[in-house]
């Protein structure tokens, strides 16, 4: 009985959702074929879609949402791995953290922007730097969770795996490992949404290929329809990135006690 | 130096143990004091006293996760140094790990000792079916009721084949059918296996209605062993029966009067 209702609330939120969307679009469409909106500065949604079918037609987009998803995986990729191992070390010995704790604070307060013509002029105009900037992104919030993470760990827990005869190694593996990834899994879609803001930002700065540079370009010759049939493509992709993501996430958690509330309006 | 009994038949000694901890406003308080306590091996014996007496504490130094401010602790005629390897310690909180079901967690230990991962699952297996947990094998700890996770926890300790059993008010937070169950699956165990047992409870009648020995600590600061109650009651054991005994109520007044002080002494000191 309850789920059904639940069903149908469900069904009627998207229907409303799904009508916001038609409406908007609509209305922006009329307004500028009534002349309200000025095509050259707004656009409009059927030429959008004209040219975003165009982009697939011809395939010319594929390359560019190639360059920006390689530069997506590896930012969150490597900076990750970066802040996973940084964060055991700091979270495993105190020194460390008290050392450094000034300069990782000031280094995290930093907007993150200023770095990206040095990663430039360091990295070239390719892949590279698009990936140093992301990881300056990604590190900070996976550092901090696995911290966290490490540090939160009942003291109860880590003597009865002792107790069970344990060696560091075991207790990192068993432990310390899997209740970090339950913290940096809570923060997966910042992080993968981060790896991306910094490819995206990246190329938009400086380079000759992904959506960013597709926008950038765009933009560069007054083209307002390239410019959002570009923003378009980046939402399209950014969704099927956060459905990967939830999906991932599912999986990883499945041992965790579901959250009390369905998403029921 | 000298042993009042030959090694080999203690499995567990105290002497003159001190135990202090820092308290946030920059004070000491002596937990423990010139506590001095024997456990011989195959014995099982129920530690009593006030809340906050130190009971914990006691039994994390003879587990190696304290080590005493003074004293020593023995451990079949040894001093104990690290984490005590032939002990295993079922604690007062839950501390299953709440990402491995009810079978992995079982079989931890046996993970730990390298044994192989098939072997180990089989064993967890027959454990889990020893403690009535049959066909719950893959449920994670969240899935379990709160009487569940303690016998999960059980046969993680038993798992490991332990020497001592150190257990902290392990059926505290049962209901009274299902924590008589597990009482009597202790004792079956116990008696099956032999073990040493340190038990610690806040319950007089469960500490006699399984012990050997009844130690009754005093109320802290400066806790020790005040009073020592041998229990002649016949074994085996039933716990529900046990309590019929007209020699079970006798023996509860006896050690219930000095507890009963100690509790009252507790209450108006405050922590
Ligand atoms: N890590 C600690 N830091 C500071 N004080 C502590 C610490 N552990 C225990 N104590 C203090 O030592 C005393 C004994 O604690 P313990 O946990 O051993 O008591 P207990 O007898 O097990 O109590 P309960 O029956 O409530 O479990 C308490 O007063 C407690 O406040
Ligand atoms: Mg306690």
């Amino acid at each position: 009985m309850r789920s059904g209702w639940a069903h149908n609330a469900r069904w009627g939120l998207r229907a409303v959702q799904a009508a916001v969307f038609v409406l908007l679009v609509v209305a922006w469409e009329l307004s500028s074929r009534w002349g309200w909106l000025d095509p050259f500065f707004f656009s409009r949604p059927s030429s959008v879609a004209e040219r975003v079918v165009r982009w697939f037609a011809t395939g010319e987009v594929y390359r560019h949402i190639y360059v920006t998803s390689l530069e997506t995986v590896l930012a969150f990729l490597v900076g990750s791995l970066l802040g996973v191992v940084v964060g055991f070390a700091f979270a495993l010995s105190p020194g460390l953290s008290r050392v450094f704790d000034p300069y990782v604070k000031v280094a995290n307060a930093m907007p993150r922007i200023v770095l990206a013509p040095i990663f430039t002029l360091w990295f070239g105009l390719g892949v590279l730097s698009k990936v140093a900037f992301g990881v300056t992104l990604v590190f900070f919030v996976v550092f901090f969770n696995t911290y966290q993470g490490v540090r939160e760990v009942d003291r109860n827990v880590l003597n009865n795996a002792r107790m069970l005869g344990a060696t560091e190694g075991d207790l990192v593996r068993h432990v310390l490992l899997p209740s970090a990834l339950v913290w940096i899994l809570s923060s997966l879609h910042t992080s993968v949404g981060l790896a991306l803001v910094g490819a995206v930002v990246g190329e938009y700065l400086g380079s000759a290929r992904g959506l960013g540079y597709l926008i950038q370009q765009a933009e560069a010759l007054f083209d307002t329809t390239g410019v959002f049939a570009g923003l378009v493509v980046l939402a399209g992709f950014v969704l099927a990135v956060d459905l990967l993501v939830t999906s991932v996430e599912r999986r990883l958690l499945r041992w965790k006690p579901p959250a009390h509330v369905e998403e029921v309006v | 130096m000298k042993l009042a009994s030959p090694p080999g038949t203690c499995a567990v000694r105290l002497r003159r143990c001190r135990r202090s901890f820092r308290t946030p406003d920059g004070g000491v308080y002596v937990a423990l004091d010139g506590v001095d306590l024997e456990v011989r091996a195959g014995e099982f014996v129920a530690l009593v006293g006030p809340t906050g007496c130190g009971k914990s504490t006691l039994l994390n130094l003879v587990a190696g996760l304290l080590q005493p401010d003074a004293g020593s602790v023995e451990v079949f005629g040894e001093p104990l140094v690290g984490i005590n390897r032939r002990a295993s310690y079922l604690f007062q909180q839950d501390v299953l790990l709440p990402w491995k079901t009810a079978e992995e967690n079982v079989m931890l230990g046996l993970v730990f000792r390298r044994v192989p991962r098939e072997q180990a699952r089989r064993q967890a297996r027959a454990w889990l079916e020893r403690v009535g947990l049959r066909g719950f094998e893959n449920r994670y700890p969240h899935q379990l009721s709160g009487g569940m996770r303690k016998r999960v926890a059980l046969a993680q300790n038993l798992i490991v084949n332990p020497e001592i059993l150190l257990m902290d008010e392990p059926f505290a937070a049962l209901d009274v059918q299902t924590r008589q169950l597990m009482e009597n699956d202790l004792l079956r165990i116990w008696q099956e296996e032999r073990k040493t047992v340190l038990f610690v409870t806040h319950d007089l009648e469960e500490a006699i209605a399984l012990s050997d020995r009844v130690v009754v600590l005093s109320a802290g600061p400066a806790a020790r062993p005040v009073g020592e109650f041998p229990v002649e009651l016949p074994r085996p054991r039933d716990v529900t029966e046990v309590r019929l005994d007209p020699a079970f109520g006798d023996l509860f007044r006896r050690v219930w009067e000095l507890l009963r002080g100690e509790v009252l002494r507790a209450f108006r000191l405050g922590p």
